[in-house]
């Protein structure tokens, strides 16, 4: 209850984070109905099947963004792609955030040797450069599916989350409501969750947010390279087909542009709500603790 | 019960860069004993750094000392068992300074006193416990009303140090350890606060372990007095003795440091409830909207 009333109070005080969500429900609205959109497309064939219209075909009533080099039409493409990529956004920041997370309250509320071993760990994986090592992970994993991708690319981005998330602890884990709740028998398990976890929700959902954009844009990078997992079409591979098959010079150019411009649409929601959360929420907590 | 609290050769030191051995020490040797038998205050003064709040975690089990030892009950409070862990912590109950930081502020003010209820089995049926609630509210002069179903920064810091002494009514423990808990409260509400755990040494037999760095509540209090400086206690004594002839030469440079030292001066007449609420609470129109604080 007093998480709703804080979410909607919060978000009737940022326009930035309020569009952000807004922008970030329309797509996830477009995703969830990928599959009826795609088949209405199709009109009772399947637009993503090899050959099922005429190549190359230019923007028109029928294929409003046309069809690429293989019959395929492209706005059913982009529809579906949109879904993959906030798939992948979710699963590497689901995978990301819990992994941070945990890491973060161990660290942070054991401290000591505990603290050090993690701390250290973390901050090895921080300094690794992702992106050579992701390329070469995916280039020896031939075949990988999109989950085995957002595994690969939440070992690379969980410990951004772990370090922002785990700095708070820190400083929250020795405020004198901890020590109330030890008086009062409370263990530490509970200390956390009950005490610190609700305090922490923005710094959570901004972890979250990185992650997803990251792993989504992480995704696109290895699909331009041609890296990506088979079997799947995400917004980065029909750039990549765009730009292999020199779309644009055929008069293709929604393959090009309507991607592009899907996923600045993206990136400016995360961006959004990741900004607004930190714009709302810090001034608004030390607010509230320290008024 | 006649459990003691006793403290010997405690010593604390914490980690820290650049000072001699890579450590900083605290708390280096004291030793006192706390006894239920009579309820008494003992004020624990010293100037800002000198340990004090270090010695009341060490009481409160929060930090366990480098060496020496903290017992309750003649056990070490970190080696006991279920049931004596339990009896420890059920007597042994804080107040802590700040009262902005005391409550999380995600949570209403009414869930301190809940958990006190719940964790330590006060009572059996949910309406049981809201009457222990409101009692003990009245006991500390609030308006349950006014109270509870709040925020923490809907209420002002007095009702805020308030609710905590009332979490103490409701747990009768036998020692209170009141880290500098009117520091930051004005004169009026200060002298209410004061008043109200004398009220709770004499009616049920609190011992309170009172840590100021304010001669004048340590003089108002009474009771017995333990002056430290620099993690060492240097003086101990009744309170009349300690103020008038101070043996030690920090005591002496403590007395003389306050703006007004006429220790003969008490504070005269107990601060009426009546007068406060007059004054301050019933002449504050009513809070309409839920975001400004009392008072
Ligand atoms: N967790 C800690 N880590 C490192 N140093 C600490 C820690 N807690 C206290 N200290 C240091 O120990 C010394 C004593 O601190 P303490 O809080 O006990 O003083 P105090 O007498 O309560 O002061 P005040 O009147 O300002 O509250 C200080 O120098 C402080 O910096
Ligand atoms: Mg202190």
């Amino acid at each position: 209850m007093r998480l709703l009333t804080a979410t909607g109070h919060t978000i009737r005080h940022s326009p930035r984070l309020a569009t952000g969500l807004a922008l970030l429900a329309l797509m996830i609205l477009l995703a969830v109905l990928s599959p009826v959109l795609v088949d209405a497309i199709g009109n009772g064939k399947d637009p993503l099947e090899l050959a099922t219209y005429e190549r190359w075909l230019v923007p028109s009533s029928d294929h409003l963004l046309g069809t690429d080099q293989f019959g395929r039409d492209v706005l059913a493409m982009v529809i579906s792609a949109t879904s993959v990529s906030l798939q992948i956004g979710a699963i590497a920041g689901v995978i990301s955030t819990v992994v941070g997370v945990i890491v973060a309250f161990v660290a942070g509320y054991k401290g000591g040797w505990v603290d050090n071993v993690l701390s250290t760990f973390t901050g090895i994986l921080l300094v690794i450069p992702t992106f050579p090592l992701l390329i070469a992970l995916s280039a020896y994993a031939k075949n990988v599916s999109l989950f085995q991708v957002g595994v690969m690319i939440s070992i690379f981005s969980w410990p951004f989350a772990a370090k922002t998330i785990r700095s708070q602890v820190l400083s929250l884990r020795s405020r004198p409501y901890v020590d109330l709740a030890r008086v009062s028998k409370a263990r530490d398990l509970e200390i956390i969750v009950t005490e610190l976890l609700p305090n922490l929700l923005p710094f959570i959902g901004v972890g979250f947010a990185s992650s997803a954009l990251g792993a989504i844009f992480g995704l696109v990078g290895l699909e331009v390279i041609g890296l990506g997992p088979g079997g799947v079409i995400d917004l980065g591979q029909i750039i990549f087909n765009a730009i292999n098959t020199g779309a644009l010079t055929l008069g293709a150019w929604p393959m090009f542009v309507v991607p592009i411009v899907l996923l600045t649409v993206l990136f400016a929601a995360l961006n959004m709500i990741n900004i607004g959360l930190e714009e709302v929420y810090n001034p608004r907590l030390r607010g509230v603790a320290g008024e | 019960m006649t459990k003691t609290i006793e403290l010997s050769g405690v010593q604390q030191r914490f980690h820290a860069r650049g000072a001699a051995g890579g450590y900083l020490t605290a708390v280096e040797d004291a030793s006192f004993t706390l006894s239920p038998e009579p309820p008494q205050v003992v004020s624990l003064v010293g100037q800002s750094g000198s340990g004090k709040s270090t010695i009341a975690r060490n009481v409160l089990g929060l930090q366990k000392p480098t060496s020496g030892t903290v017992k309750y009950g003649g056990k070490d409070i970190f080696k006991l068992n279920r049931d004596e862990y339990d009896d420890y912590r059920r007597n042994v109950q804080p107040v802590f300074q700040d009262p902005y930081a005391i409550f999380n502020p995600f949570y209403r003010v009414d869930r301190v006193l809940w958990k006190a209820v719940k964790k330590f089995g006060l009572a059996t049926s949910r309406a049981e416990g809201l009457a222990l609630i409101e009692r003990s509210l009245d006991a500390v002069k609030l308006d349950p009303d006014r109270v509870l179903g709040r925020y923490p920064h809907q209420l002002s810091g007095g009702q805020r140090q308030r609710v905590m002494l009332a979490r103490i009514h409701m747990l009768r423990p036998a020692f209170v350890i009141a880290d500098e808990p009117v520091s930051m409260l004005d004169a009026q509400v200060r002298r209410l606060f004061l008043d109200i755990l004398l009220d709770f040494q004499r009616e049920y037999g609190m011992t309170t372990l009172f840590i100021t760095h304010d001669l004048s509540t340590v003089y108002y209090l009474g009771g017995s007095v333990m002056v430290i400086n620099r993690g060492r206690i240097v003086e101990r004594g009744p309170v009349d003795v300690v103020m008038h002839e101070p043996s030690h030469p920090y005591t002496r440079l403590l007395l003389d440091s306050i703006p007004q030292p006429d220790p003969d001066q008490r504070w005269t007449g107990r601060i009426e409830v009546d007068e406060l609420s007059g004054t301050a609470e019933a002449g504050t129109p009513k809070a309409t909207a839920p975001e400004t604080p009392i008072i």
